[in-house]
């Protein structure tokens, strides 16, 4: 009985202070959300308490006025040709090094682990000039191609760790078949990558959504800016109007709050997994 | 391929590697070598010739660039702060939900938020709070401790950037030590708790030494990603007050495409914080590798 009643007192105190830290980590978004229904005055004077009438102007003057539309769009574009390319490449890639038993896969493969040790500020300014020299600078395409190259390291490391784990009989059989070996990449081995493609897709999106160093270099027309420069250019241009700058944040984050609503398991478990493996 | 001919096996790996290999090598490759070969020449964004000047970018940033080690020292202080209290936070949020009887995916849930989102839009979601709603919170409740310059003055505005960094990361550590707690067989704790362990020595006799693969990998991501640190400064302080908050990714950044074009000597930079990063990062492995062996 005593303890029980302990357990009891220390679930108590654990929700306490859990709920507390909660508080803590949700209060900017929602003062955040709070605040952009508001007038600049009424922020002013009442921070703290619900919008006296919802203000859903702000959102509609915001989403105009940081071309909401067309840097969703710069995004999605990115993200998708740079998820393609990863996930196609580097399970080829992560594939055939892990079956092919010779001193030159090694070397390769070495190559590829070692590089994901470098940091991005060693490669930043080098590759601002190539871009600029194969035109891959200021092009949403262009920003696409160049998170390939950026994101095939880690792929292929987790790609080549899982390959280890799938029966190397299955293919082996298709072979005798008389498969090509493009024919057992494309018909047994890639569906059989799928749940770490799930993985590699996951953190992937999440990174690339997120980048900003990356897109503020190589992105300088307004017209290529994703999602996060916009809000960036707002914040400069109006850096104390907050309703704006307010409902720019939030319209900025319902992609990733959506996402993660509907996905959260497989988030989770992909960004686990990711770091488990990677 | 363990099947099939062994002649022509490098001709099939080399054909399947060739999309990968080529955008790695452009992307990452190249620049990394440019990189250190452009360290020893003078070019700049404007002048289109360049040419080799041996060391002295080195010499230029080891004797007369004392912002660049200011921004050094910053660095390697936030690195020290952030792997430390990050990780505390992280483990104990973990430990904490852990331990609870229900609510364990609503509280994971909401720590894991964060992590999903930029930190350049969490530095403003900060900045926001930071210097319009503490003021006014602290007037109304008369908490005065809660108005204080908190990213305007170079005593707070470290702390701050903590703060919100922490915020932003922690949650990111806590789903990997709950994978790693959940993943200690019960059967242990059963033992200890038959041989009288109180549950603070059966965290620390138990849980820790179990989960110790997974600190490793904890201590290297937030090393990493520490060293490189960007974005949360760019947003909350921009590097400010006075170049108070000045990262060493702020620096360069600033040093190649803000102030002065001068493309050679930033790559001088990047290339010394390579090296210490890669050096930091061996010794940190053979450190808690030593360790796994001991276990």
């Amino acid at each position: 009985m005593i303890s029980t009643k302990k357990e009891r007192v220390l679930q108590i105190i654990l929700i306490v202070i859990l709920s507390i830290m909660a508080l803590y980590c949700l209060s900017p978004i929602l003062l955040a959300v709070l605040n952009s229904f508001k007038s600049q005055g009424e922020i002013f004077t009442n921070i703290l308490a619900l919008p006296e009438k919802f203000k859903f102007q702000n959102y509609v003057t915001t989403f105009k006025k940081m071309h909401y539309f067309r840097s969703f769009i710069n995004s999605i574009i990115i993200v998708a040709i740079g998820m393609a390319g990863i996930v196609i490449f580097s399970a080829m890639a992560g594939w055939i090094l892990c079956r092919t038993k010779t001193r030159l896969s090694k070397l390769f493969y070495s190559l590829f682990v070692f590089s994901m040790l470098i940091p991005f500020n060693s490669i930043m300014i080098p590759l601002y000039r190539i871009a600029g020299f194969l035109h891959l600078s200021n092009s949403t395409v262009g920003l696409g191609l160049i998170y390939i190259g950026l994101g095939v390291g880690m792929a292929i490391f987790i790609y080549y760790g899982f390959t280890k784990t799938i029966p190397i009989e299955i293919e082996e059989s298709a072979y005798i078949d008389g498969c090509s070996t493009l024919g057992i990449f494309i018909h047994i081995v890639m569906p059989l990558l799928g749940p770490v493609t799930a993985t590699i897709c996951i953190i992937n999106i999440l990174w690339m959504w997120n980048d900003f160093l990356l897109p503020i270099i190589m992105l300088r027309s307004s017209k290529n800016y994703t999602l996060l420069l916009s809000t960036n250019m707002l914040f400069g241009q109006y850096s104390s109007d907050w309703p704006a700058i307010l409902s720019a944040l939030i319209l900025t984050v319902i992609p990733v709050i959506v996402l993660y609503a509907f996905l959260q398991k497989n988030i989770l478990k992909g960004v686990i997994d990711g770091a488990v493996k990677g | 391929m363990n099947y099939g001919l062994n002649k022509g096996k490098n001709i099939k790996m080399f054909l399947f590697i060739l999309p990968a290999l080529a955008f790695f090598t452009v992307i990452k490759l190249i620049p990394a070598v440019m990189g250190i070969v452009y360290s020893f020449t003078n070019w700049n964004g404007i002048n289109p010739t360049k040419k080799f000047i041996g060391i002295e970018n080195f010499k230029e940033l080891f004797a007369s660039d004392p912002d660049f080690w200011v921004s050094m020292g910053l660095t390697l202080k936030y690195v020290v702060v952030i792997v430390i209290l990050m990780n505390m936070t992280a483990l104990l949020l973990a430990v904490m939900i852990e331990n609870l009887n229900r609510g364990k995916g609503f509280f994971r849930t909401i720590f894991y938020l964060p992590n999903m989102i930029s930190m350049i839009i969490g530095g403003f979601m900060w900045k926001f709070v930071f210097t319009q709603v503490l003021y006014r919170l602290a007037e109304k409740t008369g908490m005065k401790f809660l108005d204080q310059p908190w990213i305007g003055d170079p005593k707070y505005a470290f702390w701050s950037i903590i703060a919100v960094a922490i915020w932003g990361g922690a949650g990111y550590l806590m789903v990997i030590y709950i994978a790693a707690i959940q993943s200690v067989p019960t059967y242990l704790y059963e033992a200890a708790i038959v041989d009288g362990a109180s549950s603070m020595r059966r965290f620390w006799s138990v849980t820790l030494p179990m989960i110790r693969n997974s600190i490793t990998i904890c201590l290297f991501v937030t090393l990493n990603s520490a060293f490189q640190v960007f974005d949360v400064v760019y947003s909350l302080t921009g590097g400010g007050p006075g170049g108070a908050t000045q990262v060493v990714a702020i620096n360069i950044y600033k040093e190649a495409f803000a102030r002065s074009n001068r493309f050679g000597y930033a790559t001088a930079k990047s290339t010394i914080v390579f090296l210490i990063v890669l050096i930091v990062t061996f010794i940190q492995l053979k450190v808690t590798q030593r360790k796994e062996v001991e276990a």
